[in-house]
């Protein structure tokens, strides 16, 4: 009867409690399973500051449009309204501020720069838009070099030229994303000399169009819209010297073809991976291609559409992540094109955006750069986006077992990571354990993966039971022959008993 | 024990299709009760093999298994295609009658059955290496039953083999003629109901 008061009580005292509360994001957690469903998931990044004029001390930013890490996690802004360059550093205070440079012996100034690039050794590249030139600048912000508008037999006299983006690879060769150019990146050597376009995506032919175009006088054809391929909007690069690139001009039948075909095919690819020589290398392994969005509600819903990826940036272990420029989201994909994680949204609290530009990370923290609102966001990770992270990078370093285990972390978090059941397969293949492998690879719909596993579950049946499998056959073999010769008989018998009746 | 022989002939039948659909329809070897225990059969097979194929082969939601829809999908065409049938080879001086053509189509979706159920169970026991071997007799069932629906509608209206092919033409795009109708029936009718109801409540709201 006692110990009967005394649970009440205990019930009693629960039920008062409160729900624990906890920080809820103004943003929806979720990752596509294999049919293309968003699933809800745990936070995997969470808005932790907001970093803007008044943060800093300094006057506000005015339609900053670039941001970019540079060594001792300085962050760099180019702050393009204002016309300078703003250092961050690490512990989120003003390092410094670059409004101009002294260009032999003549004080300069930057017009509504736009893209900026700042090598390891701290080196800046400033993309001067408006001056249609890239600014070279030391580590202390003193003047290097410019490099006007790039000059060739292949480029017309008339071109405009205003670089918005570039990057720079280790053989100091420049890659610049320059408003207008369809023809892809313009590529220049050491010197600053162009040496060609590089990284053109191949045109797609649509065959209705190809026969319009073969019957339509010359005139016609001059009328009809050309066939150009697509323009890039973004660059990032590697450790490796791969280049990053993003577009926003593909046509959204495309890429629902790409979504509902699981294409690999990079003429569809919004975000692409280009080596040296131009051609597309990223992998597209994951149940969708890397295009933001897979599922959208029609029409007419605020958060409808697809997604416009606008940047892109590379971590060092291969994971990139790209930003959806409409739905104000971050999507980040290992390096087989896996969706890990998706955060961040449209809206005026702390993690929303009203018009993001720009995503760089800093220390395992994401950074986005909002046009708009003249801010930064800085996100950092949760336990449950740093065991993802982890796990994947263990895996990419060969550390499988360690890998699996935080991947049985993840399932505790996340019941639905079909990406952590596929880890935990991979792992158990790696010990022979076939069962397990392919139950695993089961739960993550992973079946070329079950595949292997089971070719060797079935290899081992078979090896096992090699004797019995002869024997059984032997067995079948002798049965059905006895069996005919008893039908022969039965049948030979009938027709003799036939006869004697007749 | 009538229908079990009768299945038993329809072994016979899809490896001798000439003889077997004559003797079918004249020697009435085949009856309606059969013929509908064929198509249930074929319905469960598709439904079977929606569930239990092995997971390597089978990407669809297991667990979003509507039964209606699926006998529908394979009822639903089975009687569209008797009826266009019927309806084009009266005009076209067919001889067999409704229930001749429901049992020779009937008979003629056995090789889908004969093939499918056993490659349930191959499905289970194979990689994706080997999975060319399913494919095949995958297309090989449905080329098999299609040649045997051929065939069988020439011989129930003793048609030439290009009055036939013809006439299989024609009745594909009458099937889609009777679903572009049913289709507009449906939606007028909506649109009737709905007209009515509008008058209804108008009125009701008005009093």
């Amino acid at each position: 009867m006692r110990a009967r008061r005394i649970l009440a009580i205990v019930f009693i005292f629960v039920l008062l409690c409160p729900a624990v509360a906890h920080a809820d994001e103004p943003y929806s957690n979720y990752n596509y399973d294999f049919w293309g469903t968003p699933i809800p998931a745990p936070a995997a990044y969470v808005p932790s500051r907001i970093i803007d004029g008044r943060a800093l001390d300094i006057d506000n930013f005015n339609k900053p449009s670039d941001l970019f890490t540079g060594p001792d996690n300085r962050l760099y802004v180019a702050d393009s309204g204002n016309s300078r360059i703003v250092v961050i550093n690490e512990n989120w205070e003003l390092d410094r501020i670059i409004d101009g440079f002294d260009k032999n012996g003549v004080r300069d100034t930057f017009r509504n720069p736009q893209g900026l690039f700042v090598t390891p050794t701290g080196e800046i590249y400033v993309a001067d838009t408006d001056n249609s030139r890239i600014v070279h600048l030391d580590p202390d912000g003193k003047f290097i070099r410019e490099i006007g508008p790039p000059v060739s037999d292949i480029i017309p006299a008339d071109f405009k030229y205003y670089p918005t983006a570039l990057v720079v690879d280790k053989a100091n060769r420049i890659y610049i994303v320059a408003q207008g150019v369809n023809q892809g990146l313009i590529e220049l050597d050491h010197n600053g000399d162009f040496v060609g376009y590089t990284g053109a995506s191949k045109v797609k032919i649509n065959l209705i169009d190809y026969t319009w175009k073969m019957i339509a006088t010359d005139e016609q054809r001059e009328r009809m819209v050309l066939f150009v391929p697509t323009e890039y909007n973004n660059i990032d690069i590697d450790n490796d010297g791969f280049l990053y690139v993003t577009t926003g001009t593909i046509a959204l039948e495309d890429i629902d073809y790409a979504i509902r075909t699981r294409s690999k095919d990079d003429r569809y690819a919004p975000v692409r991976k280009l080596n040296p020589t131009g051609t597309d290398v990223l992998r597209r392994n994951g149940y969708f291609p890397p295009v933001g969005d897979v599922s959208f509600r029609s029409r007419g819903y605020a958060e409808a559409g697809h997604s416009q990826l606008y940047d892109v940036c590379v971590e060092d272990s291969g994971i990139y992540s790209v930003l959806d420029k409409k739905k104000g989201r971050i999507f980040t994909y290992d390096t087989d094109g896996n969706l890990l994680y998706v955060f961040g949204g449209i809206g005026n609290r702390l993690g929303n955006f009203r018009d993001p530009v720009a995503l760089d990370i800093i220390n395992d923290q994401f950074v986005v750069l909002d046009f708009n609102m003249a801010q930064i966001t800085v996100f950092e990770p949760t336990e449950y986006g740093r065991l993802v992270k982890e796990a994947v990078e263990l895996h990419l370093n060969g550390k499988y077992d360690e890998s699996a285990a935080r991947w049985e972390q993840v399932l505790k978090y996340n019941a639905n990571c079909e990406l952590a059941y596929i880890g935990m397969g991979k792992a158990y293949l790696r010990k022979d354990d076939f069962r397990n492998a392919m139950k695993y690879f089961k739960l993550g719909n992973k079946r070329d993966y079950y595949s292997k596993a089971f070719d060797l579950y079935r290899q081992e049946v078979i090896g096992d039971n090699f004797g019995l499998v002869v024997a059984g056959l032997v067995v079948l073999y002798i049965g059905s022959r006895v069996l005919k010769r008893i039908r022969v008989r039965k049948k030979a018998g009938l027709k003799a008993m036939g006869k004697v009746e007749a | 024990m009538e229908v079990l022989q009768s299945l038993r002939y329809s072994l016979y039948l899809i490896f001798h299709p000439f003889d077997g659909f004559w003797d079918l329809k004249h020697e009435k070897k085949g009856n309606l009760k059969t013929a509908m225990l064929i198509v249930a059969m074929v319905c469960v097979t598709f439904i079977l093999r929606r569930q239990l194929t092995g997971f390597i082969l089978n990407e669809v939601k297991l667990r979003e298994l509507n039964i209606i829809v699926e006998i529908l999908s394979v009822a639903l065409p089975f009687f569209l295609w008797c009826v266009a049938n019927w309806c084009l080879t009266t005009l076209m001086d067919g001889e067999g009658s409704f229930k001749d053509i429901v049992i020779t189509s009937a008979y003629a979706l056995i090789p889908l059955i004969l093939i499918n159920l056993p490659l349930i169970a191959f499905s289970n026991v194979i990689t994706l290496e080997e999975a060319a071997f399913y494919r095949f007799f995958d297309i090989l069932a449905i080329v098999w039953a299609g040649v045997l629906l051929f065939l069988g509608t020439s011989v129930v209206h003793q048609y030439s083999l290009t009055k036939t092919f013809l006439t299989c033409i024609c009745i594909v795009i009458g099937m889609g003629l009777i679903i572009f109708i049913a289709l507009l029936f449906f939606s007028l009718l909506q649109q009737m109901f709905s007209f009515f109801y509008t008058i209804y409540k108008e009125v009701a709201l008005r009093l």
